[in-house]
């Protein structure tokens, strides 16, 4: 009998055991592992008698094969010398980014170091989730800051703390308001330049009559590139909802749907998608666009100083004569910038090491020998330069993203892009202003329910008028009904409390 | 010899049957072809039943850089699914047979905590600590599988055959001498097999499908699974396709989409296709039994 019994409670433990691990009910509060540690740093940045680190870097997308080799050997060797620290990748899809798997290693007090942009960081630092790197720029990024833009840093303070430390430099002033055109089409039929919207609506027709397969604006956002067109005002979006006039001064917060501006540009976008400028599918497939354009089935496009040798690549394999050139529809403004940087890595708020995190990253914007490496890996095994310094890729696996490392102080280029082009590059931000609201992060906690519900509104009745997929007079007012009921003016009013607040305390 | 009628009947029935399985067959079609198809005239055209432009490049697209990692994914699948479902199904029919057992005084307490879990759960974070923190199941093999195997809503589908079992049978094992291990292997699963064969497939099916506790628990990439390299490389097409990060715009990366989401799911539908009508006999064959037992 008792052996009987045995047998049962022998099974029972069993089965339990993983009943709980499968349903995850047994009580353990969220936050019981947040112990604190204890900083093992104290050398005060020098890199003498370092104790040894382990680091932990998240990268977003597919983890190529030589990546995962080298991360395995000539990466690994680099960090070690340099900064005493083991290094390990960890590569999650791209879904997981400023949310997801990433929210629950924060929440867990995961020991990792990965990159945010300014809307995750306010989330997640009002939550207590990332670590204060302030007092390690001068230390630890040395090499770092001399290379990256001061405003980048700016952009990732809150309330006068560094929360993540920004990555890049490249000219991106102007993103999005140029227009991305095909030259080879361009020249095609006749024509050399852009330089307004009948220009580029003429440009269409010629291409159109010729080429009736091809699509004509590959997007379904055109209000920068058309705000030469519909405003005299130099707007700059702080998000979907919200603009700012660059034109003046004063901290005015503009609530873009309810602007005379929104209706001009509405019916510009009615006339090209009726016209056919935007395909039809666009209103349901909006990725299928991109692929378009990838595959050179596409006019023109929303462009970046980048973008002509960028993208470049992927469309020459379809189509070997392409070439692009950007446009700007007017020519009666400033460009304007939010900061150079690519992306900037925060560090956990558990972290042990936070100041070896922060070594890290000053490690991959340090030297032209060192951005090589993690860019483009060994020369000769993964790429060779020519006498100029042109860059020949020998594999096509991506390393540490190109994206992310971009500067433009060590960035290398094809043999293929022509020299002017370069020199134009590198004079994009030239004559760029800063954005007056470069350095702004909104707290959305007060209005954090009307941001969900006007967000709801936005893609269902103002995204289809604001592509031209609906018409404005007809649908507008009862989009508008929605988005007062969902509650865009306490939304609005917030941010222009914070917004003055702010401007108020930089000037 | 049938009537008439009877003919006019079985045709109906026929035609029904051919109908909807040719509903069922139509989407798979579709993905088969797609992926047989050139991406631009997928796009230009939409998918048709025969492959447009027939190309094996999405194939080649795939194989071509990844062919070691997408056998060595499917070996982990199998693992998963093979070793996955027998525990399963062990862990499970012996608590089912647990709360089962009469003369056990506390097994109602049981039955309820297992149903207690089925109504309240801590949720992904505490789940996460717990498979991490605690059971140290992340980047293990062990972890693809453990964490599912007990699941309530099968505990109490088996529980149910078990009680259909005549009382009799185990007690008059038990006077002949049999303790309860005799029973459980020698009695209660061979009589109760109707169900084994029922939460067997549900559990190799569940272990094949799955992403999420790779998705959760794994940073190896010699521990993916197929599906979660599927859903890996689908998430970053997709996400990259949207544009929703306008960070990283600059980046053009032109994967074939549409053909490469239909070669995908070939790829991860494939074994179950092919395995399907060798097991079909076994269920077919056990559902049988059980009728007949009434």
């Amino acid at each position: 009998m008792n052996k009987r019994k045995l047998w049962i409670v022998m099974l029972l433990a069993a089965a339990m055991l993983v009943s709980a691990c499968s349903n995850g009910n047994n009580g353990n509060p969220g936050g019981a592992t947040n112990g604190t540690a204890a900083g093992e740093t104290g050398s005060g940045g020098t890199d003498v008698g370092l104790a040894p680190a382990k680091l932990k870097i998240v990268l977003y997308g597919e983890e190529s094969a030589r990546m995962r080799k080298l991360s395995k050997s000539e990466f690994a060797t680099i960090v070690k010398d340099e900064i005493n620290a083991e290094v390990e990748f960890q590569f999650l899809p791209w879904t997981e980014y400023g949310g997801g798997k990433t929210d629950l290693m924060l929440s867990t007090g995961e020991d990792f170091a990965t990159y945010t942009d300014t809307n995750y960081m306010v989330k997640s630092v009002s939550k207590g989730l990332y670590a204060d790197l302030s007092s390690y720029i001068e230390t630890a990024a040395a090499d770092l800051s001399q290379h990256v833009d001061e405003a980048s840093f700016k952009a990732f303070q809150l309330q006068g703390k560094q929360y993540a430390i920004p990555v890049g430099n490249k000219p991106n002033s102007a993103e999005f308001y140029s227009v991305l055109v095909r030259q080879d089409l361009l020249e095609e039929v006749g024509m050399d330049s852009i330089g307004s919207l009948e220009e580029l609506e003429t440009f269409y027709d010629k291409v159109h009559e010729a080429q009736p397969q091809l699509v004509g604006y590959a997007g379904v956002d055109a209000r920068r590139m058309l705000s030469y067109v519909y405003t005299d005002k130099n707007l700059y979006w702080q998000n979907e909802f919200l603009a700012l006039d660059e034109s003046v001064e004063g901290d005015e917060v503009i609530s873009w749907f309810e602007s005379e501006e929104f209706k001009a540009y509405a019916a510009l976008m009615r006339g090209w998608y009726t016209k056919g400028i935007i395909p039809k599918y666009a209103a349901t497939n909006t990725p299928q666009l991109q692929s378009d354009w990838n595959s050179g089935k596409a006019m023109f496009w929303a462009g970046t100083a980048a973008r002509p040798f960028e993208g470049a690549a992927a469309i020459t394999e379809a189509v070997p004569t392409a070439k692009l050139t950007n446009y700007f529809l007017g020519k009666d403004r400033p460009q304007i910038s939010r900061g150079t940087y690519s992306t900037a890595f925060f560090v956990s708020a558990n972290a042990k090491d936070p100041e070896r995190y922060v070594m890290f990253f000053n490690l991959l914007q340090k030297n032209q020998e060192l951005y090589d490496l993690f860019a483009y890996g060994l020369e000769g095994t993964d790429y060779t330069l020519d006498a100029n310094g042109r860059l020949t890729r020998l594999s096509s696996d991506e390393l540490i993203p190109d994206w992310l490392m971009m500067n433009k102080n060590f960035m290398r280029f094809s043999e293929d892009v022509p020299d002017d082009f370069i020199d134009q590059y590198k004079a994009w931000d030239d004559d760029a202003i800063i954005s007056k609201g470069a350095g702004f992060n909104f707290d959305n906690g007060p209005v954090k329910n009307e941001e969900t519900k006007i967000n709801g509104v936005l893609t269902e009745f103002l995204a289809p008028i604001a592509s031209g997929f609906l018409d404005y007079d007809e649908n507008f007012p009862r989009a508008l009904e929605k988005l007062k009921a969902a509650g865009i003016d306490a939304y609005v009013a917030e941010y222009q409390k914070q917004f003055s607040a702010w401007y108020a305390e930089q000037n | 010899m049938a009537t008439h009628d009877q003919r006019g009947l079985i045709a109906v029935f026929y035609g029904s049957i051919v109908f909807f399985s040719l509903i069922c067959l139509f989407p798979f079609v579709l993905a088969v072809s797609g992926s047989l198809s050139t991406e631009s005239r997928l796009a230009a055209e939409g998918y048709s039943l025969l492959p447009r432009g027939f190309t094996l490049d999405t194939y080649r697209f795939m194989f071509a850089s990844k062919a070691t990692q997408i056998f060595q994914a499917y070996g982990v699948s199998l693992f998963v699914t093979v070793v996955g479902t027998i525990s399963a199904v062990l862990v499970t029919t012996a608590y089912a047979y647990v709360i089962t057992v009469r003369s056990f005084r506390y097994r109602n307490w049981f039955a309820f905590i297992a149903y207690f879990t089925m109504l309240f759960s801590g949720g992904t974070l505490p789940w996460y600590i717990l498979a991490t923190k605690y059971y140290h199941l992340d980047d293990k093999l062990v972890g693809l599988f453990v964490p599912y195997l007990l699941n309530v809503f099968l505990m109490y589908l088996q529980a149910n055959y078990f009680r259909s079992i005549p009382h009799e049978v185990t007690e008059s094992a038990q006077m002949d001498g049999a303790g309860h291990m005799r029973i459980f292997f020698s009695i209660m699963l061979p009589l109760g097999r109707v169900g084994l064969v029922t939460i067997s497939l549900f559990y190799a099916l569940q272990f094949w499908n799955d992403f999420y506790l790779p998705l959760l628990l794994v940073s190896d990439q010699n521990l993916y699974t197929i599906q979660y390299m599927m859903y890996s490389m689908m998430a970053n097409i997709q996400y990259l396709a949207s544009g929703a990060n306008t960070q990283i715009s600059g980046v053009v990366i032109a994967p074939p989409l549409e053909s490469a989401k239909m070669a995908m799911t070939c790829l991860t539908v494939l074994p179950i296709a092919i395995l399907y009508p060798f097991l079909q006999r076994y269920f077919v064959k056990g559902i049988i039994v059980g009728s007949v037992k009434g």
